[in-house]
């Protein structure tokens, strides 16, 4: 036993004992512990093999910086891969396992990396793998990609809920140490909203490990003390386990919640994350310093750990990760970690300061050794001693654990997240955020300020600062009386000259300095092309610890400062964000909304089967007992519209109502075709161009009364026209006096047609619908029995004798209900959108299957539609263009094949017989085909260069994904009925 | 043969009648009539002002000249005929009480469950009573209004609205937020 | 993960509620404009990099388009004016 649990102290719950398994070990931690400082306490200090060499590895931190400790928790589809140790709560039943290792973590086979590392230096892959190039993608990476790498996500379907919020406040406060605390306490108090966000499970920061008294009390009860004051705060929200992972446009925040990964049985009625959006108007960031590690040879070694974090898994969680702990700093910070592991009785070893003449005072009775250095470190998968050197001669130190102190880089990711360059400051030797405007502030050790009673004061000051700058004077804050303090210091110090291994500066990458001095002599020394050729900085702790170094020793080597190196771009996520919380709620069927007609239960009633078109579920086809296939109900359907009488749910098309005195010249600019002449109580069919002349969409529009219009769209471009609309009358022509409003669900329109929905219709409403009466194109109000309003419109999209019916959508069931019941004696049926698609095929009616942005009027045949009376309207100018007017173009034709047994898809292509498939010979394309019950056979409908001269000519229809050629005769669109005799009747 | 026609609620078959409401609740609104007003242009003045003194209904703003009337004491026949009356040729109206459904949410925790969709602060100094704005609540277009100290209104399409009653269900599930239709 | 646009008719919103069409210094050319005027308002777009005035439409709000001035650098926004304001000022 090395590491233990202290018999005394900490912030754990010594009475409430928790069991967890550790590779399928079990464990005992207690209440408070992190799954590290539970491991510890079981002295379980190697917890996982590195990236690449396959070296053991132990705990190094307390906190979101962890390189090593990186496990897989959880079990089944409730499996988390890349778990930092030292921020998983521990909680009873907690499964963990380590990650990378083969067949086991005490035995790891891919450890003979570590014997081939010659090979595996910087920039690896590229040199290694290059040749032949056949073996990349079949023998080089399967094998990376299994050897190395870090924990795998599980395949199954993740069971948990996620969700996703908004939050306004005044004031952001991120970090709850002794700055941020001080921060939201004077904010509070101002009356500022305030949001105090942590990302640990309690809030505290660095004071939950501090030893300093504030006030005459530990620092502990001082948090307490504050935080049940915040907690009276109305205008303050506190948060925990909440990790602000980014800085965005407008003073916006993403932040992660973990509601509840911290607990083994989750509660269903809470998401197991949450992310935030948190709007600030000000944010000031109480993130704190990161302690560097020390660059020396064997400085991976399990037992090697930050000096800081053994202060905290002692201070905080009562565990001693030694028994004999040496101390190697390049300042005072390994001194105060001295102090505080002797505090709790835990020896050391010796404290090895790299500094011949520094002053700093040790524990009574402890070893200094100034001016010394670390070369070396002993032992197999746990450290054992050290080996010193001062002054040319070697010392072996037994210890069991050591701590390094490098100094403290100030943690500033977010500030730089939004293109900010952190600024190179000599006096802290450390990057620190520069000026990123008012919006976000630094405050405490974040700004360089590594005293306690500096930090509470200065979270105080900014937010004093900010309350003021908000309108709220505020009084000066109460300071906390804080105990003695010793002055920080350190010096730069960013490889330990000597190693006699591997001097690692980037732990989960297995980065050691010699790789980024091969970088450097390749020609990769810019830190960013550095980060690139060694993969220092990368993976899932993005360099916290590592970054620094890596800059000092590339400035080092290149006889430059670091301010003149730079850093790599800090972007976000500051931790890893799960997919599932960035998803929230939107999966599976929350996706996208589903918009239901106002027809759905109508339709559901007849058995229809829906189909997802856009948002909307439309009704597919509606099969009857005995049919086998879709197309046995289909054929059913179409012919039975053709014969008898059909209805169809066709409310889903856009409907906008038109209004005002140039409603109709609004209408004339906006069609490529004329409506100002268009008689109040008539549709007409209206065709949409986009200003480059191709057709955008089409749609009949009626004249209700003389400055009130009723346009329709197409299902698909419904919201489009309407911006189009919309643009067409704020933007372009603000003179014109028109207004519009989309009435699209207000109205369940059903399409009702076949030669007999006449004495459907007429069985329905008052008013007189015969063909003198109400001829094609009539657009009325009309009256049902019964006395309910509705608007009939006789227009058709089957060729049919057919009209539209519209009543208001809490009717349509009840209407269409009726519908079918007066129909039945007629032989009514239902039909779909796959009926309606054929029956506009045969009619050789267009959709945007044709028209699909590549289609001039001409080409779909309705040339003669242009007005060239109007002086303008969207694409007329255009529309004359050189190239859309060429006699070549594909114009619209109707494909029937030559051999009645063959079908035609649509995708295929067309080429003359003979001719070779190629893109020069290309001649056209099928854009709809279906089969005819009405023919016999399938017949298309596509685009040919010249088609309309080629009526009775032969071409191939060649389709490439299915391999076939099917030889199709060229004919008139439109194959049903042309004279229009039934449309009429 | 004249015929009845039974209207249908467009979250009939999916929320029960009244029944005990939890401390959050949303109630949907069986019967309501809502219609858009259209200020002609020049009258958008005179148009608030003729509709914000009339008191048997509620003026939700849409857009510049644009507004939302509800009320649930008139049929949208009688609503559609008393605007007419109220506003002549200052004004087009559009009957939208069958394309539009109306929810209410209240309870202490309606604001932490809006703002799981919706952007803007609800905080009662920023989204005072009375307000009312479009704004979008996870993928959907909605209007909502602040009614009372703790209480919203919410106008949905009806396409949309079974959706959105999924969504609020959703969103309300951490607070056992009720549904039922208003008695 | 979210811009925040201060729409002049409904507030701040989030950036979601809006749909970008792009330059809002475009003028549409007069029907018997030349080839090339036409092309350059259809076709031809500068993309670039700093302050630029936009077409947003609230799509999710008022509906309204508007012409939003930002950076499209920073992504600062530096005004957001009503649309129709814009094009009576540009001379329609």
């Amino acid at each position: 036993m090395t590491a233990y649990r202290l018999s005394a102290g900490g912030l754990v719950d010594r009475a409430t004992s928790l069991n967890f398994t550790f590779d399928g070990q079990s464990m005992k931690g207690l209440a408070g512990d992190t799954l590290a400082s539970a491991l510890l306490a079981n002295d379980q200090m190697l917890v996982g093999r590195s990236f690449k060499y396959h070296r053991p590895r132990g705990i190094v931190t307390a906190g979101a910086s962890e390189p090593n400790a990186l496990m897989t928790i959880g079990s089944g589809a409730r499996t988390d891969p890349n778990t930092k140790a030292t921020v998983a709560e521990l909680y009873a039943g907690l499964e963990a396992r380590s990650q990378n290792s083969w067949p086991s973590l005490k035995y790891d086979v891919g450890a003979l990396n570590g014997l081939l590392s010659p090979f595996l230096s910087a920039g690896f892959y590229y040199k290694t793998f290059m040749w032949p190039a056949a073996f990349w993608e079949k023998v080089y990476e399967p094998i990376i990609r299994k050897a190395a790498g870090l924990g795998r996500a599980v395949l199954e379907r993740d069971p948990e809920a996620y969700e996703k919020c908004w939050a306004h406040c005044d004031l952001l406060v991120v970090g709850s140490g002794p700055a941020g605390l001080m921060a939201a306490l004077t904010a509070g108090r101002a009356g500022l909203r305030v949001i105090l966000v942590d990302e640990g499970f309690r809030h505290g920061g660095s004071l939950l490990s501090e030893t300093t008294p504030i006030d005459g009390e530990p620092a502990a009860a001082f948090v307490d003390k504050a935080l049940s004051e915040l907690a009276t705060l109305p205008n303050v929200t506190l948060m925990a386990r909440t990790t602000v992972f980014g800085w965005y446009d407008d003073n916006v925040f993403g932040a992660l919640e973990r509601v509840q990964k911290h607990l083994a049985v989750p509660s269903s009625k809470l998401p197991a994350e949450r992310v935030w959006r948190i709007a600030a108007k000000r944010a000031l960031l109480a993130t704190g310093a990161e302690e560097r590690p020390l660059v020396f040879g064997g400085n991976d070694r399990p037992g090697v750990m930050m000096a800081g974090a053994l202060s905290t898994y002692a201070n905080r969680y009562g565990v001693a990760a030694g028994k004999l702990v040496a101390l190697f700093t390049n300042g005072s910070a390994g001194y105060r970690t001295a102090a505080d592991l002797a505090a709790h009785g835990i020896d050391i070893a010796a404290i090895i300061d790299s500094r011949a003449d520094s002053t700093e005072v040790a524990p009574f009775g402890t070893r200094v050794i100034r001016g010394g250095s670390i070369v070396d470190t002993k032992g197999r998968s746990r450290l054992s001693g050290i080996t010193v050197e001062r002054s040319g001669f070697e010392e072996r130190i037994d210890c069991d654990a050591m701590g390094m102190s490098g100094g403290f880089s100030p943690v500033i990711h977010l500030a730089c997240q939004r293109g900010a360059k952190p600024v190179w400051s000599e006096t802290l030797k450390a990057f620190v955020a520069p000026d990123v405007g008012a919006g976000l502030r630094l405050a405490g050790s974040a700004a360089g300020l590594y005293a306690l009673a500096a930090c509470l004061k200065d979270g105080a000051d900014k937010a004093r600062t900010i309350a003021s700058d908000l309108g709220l004077l505020t009084s000066a804050a109460h300071l906390p009386a804080v105990g003695e303090e010793t002055t920080a210091s350190f010096t730069a110090l960013w490889y330990v000259p000597g190693a006699r291994s591997k001097a690692f500066v980037d732990f989960q990458n297995d980065v050691h300095a010699k790789d980024l001095g091969l970088a450097l002599r390749e020609g990769f020394g810019h830190v960013e092309h550095a980060k690139r050729y060694t993969t220092n900085g990368m993976a899932t702790d993005q360099g916290k610890l590592s970054n620094v170094n890596a800059v000092g020793i590339l400035a080092g080597m290149q006889g430059v400062s670091p301010a003149e190196l730079g850093t790599t771009t800090f972007r976000p996520f500051y931790t890893p964000v799960p997919f599932g919380a960035l998803a929230g709620t939107s999966r599976d069927e929350h996706a996208a909304p589903k918009r239901v007609s106002p027809l759905h239960g109508w339709a559901a009633r007849n058995k229809a089967v829906f189909i997802e078109s856009g948002l909307w579920y439309r009704s597919s086809w509606f099969p009857r007992a005995g049919e086998k296939t879709w197309r046995e109900s289909v054929d059913r359907e179409v012919l039975n519209v053709r014969e008898n009488v059909g209805l169809c749910d066709v409310s889903t098309l856009g409907k906008i109502e038109v209004f005002g005195p140039d409603a109709a010249e609004f209408l004339n600019r906006l069609y490529c075709n004329p409506f100002l002449k268009l008689p109040v109580g008539k549709a007409r069919y209206g065709l949409m161009l986009r200003e480059d002349g191709m057709v955008y969409d089409d749609g009949t529009t009626s004249r209700l009364s003389d400055e009130h219009f009723l346009v329709t769209t197409t299902t698909a471009l419904a919201g489009g026209v309407m911006s189009h609309m919309e643009y067409c009358a704020q933007v372009l022509w603000p003179e014109l006096k028109v207004r519009f409003c989309s009435v699209s669900d207000q109205w369940a329109q059903m399409a009702i047609a076949g030669p007999k929905s006449r004495l459907v219709v007429q069985a329905l409403v008052e008013d007189d619908v015969s063909n003198a009466a109400f001829p094609f194109l009539a657009a009325k109000a009309v009256t049902l029995k019964g006395g309910l309003k509705g608007r009939l419109f006789r227009i058709s999209f089957s060729g049919e004798l057919a009209y539209e019916l519209a009543v208001p959508a809490g009717y349509g069931e009840a209407v269409a209900d009726k519908v079918m019941d007066v129909g039945r004696m007629h032989g009514i049926c239902a039909y779909g959108l796959e009926a309606l698609n054929v029956l506009r095929i045969e009619k050789g009616h267009v959709t945007h299957a044709e028209l699909d942005g590549r289609v001039t009027p001409d080409d779909a045949g309705f040339g003669r539609m242009l007005s060239s009376q109007k002086a303008d309207f969207i694409g007329k100018r255009l529309s004359t263009r050189f190239g859309l007017t060429a006699a070549d173009r594909m114009q619209m034709v109707g494909l029937k094949p030559v051999e009645k047994d063959k079908d035609i898809r649509a995708g295929a292509h067309l080429l003359r017989e003979g001719a070779k498939p190629s893109t020069l010979n290309d001649q056209g394309y099928v854009s709809s085909a279906c089969y005819s019950p009405v023919l016999g056979q399938f017949i298309a409908l596509g685009f040919l260069k010249s088609g309309r001269e080629r009526y009775g000519e032969k071409v191939v229809v060649w389709d490439r994904l299915r391999g076939e050629e099917t030889l199709a005769e060229i004919c008139n669109p439109v194959f049903v009925d042309p004279a229009n005799t039934k449309l009429n009747s | 043969m004249p015929h009845q026609f039974q209207e249908r609620h467009a979250l009939e078959e999916l929320v029960s009648m009244n029944a005990a409401a939890a401390a959050d609740h949303l109630a949907v609104v069986a019967r309501q009539a809502i219609v858009v007003v259209l200020a002609a242009e020049g009258q958008e003045a005179s148009v608030a002002a003729l509709l914000t003194a009339d008191e048997e209904i509620s003026v939700r703003f849409s857009a510049p000249g644009e507004w939302l009337v509800v009320t649930g004491l008139q049929t949208p026949e009688l609503l559609q005929q008393s605007l007419a009356a109220l506003l002549r040729e200052t004004a087009h109206c559009v009957d939208q009480s069958h394309g539009r459904v109306l929810l209410r949410l209240s309870g202490a925790n309606s604001r932490a469950i809006l703002a799981k969709g919706i952007g803007i602060d609800l905080h009662p100094s920023a989204f005072v009573i009375g307000s009312s704005a479009n704004v979008l609540c996870g993928h959907i277009s909605i209007n909502l209004a602040l009614v009372d100290k703790n209480s919203f209104e919410i106008v949905v399409m009806r396409s949309f609205a079974e959706s959105l009653l999924h969504d609020l269900c959703e969103m309300g599930r951490a607070f056992d937020l009720s549904v039922f239709f208003a008695p | 993960m979210a811009s925040l646009i201060p729409c002049p008719h409904c507030g701040v919103r989030p950036k979601e509620e809006f749909a970008i069409r792009g330059d809002a210094s475009l003028v549409r050319p007069d029907p018997e404009s030349s080839d090339e005027t036409w092309n350059d308002y259809v076709h031809i777009r500068a993309n670039p990099r700093g302050r630029y005035r936009e077409h947003w439409q609230h799509v999710a709000g008022c509906r309204r388009w508007l012409v939003v001035e930002r950076d499209t650098f920073t992504h600062e926004v530096f005004s957001v004016t009503d649309g129709s304001v814009r094009a009576w000022e540009i001379g329609r």
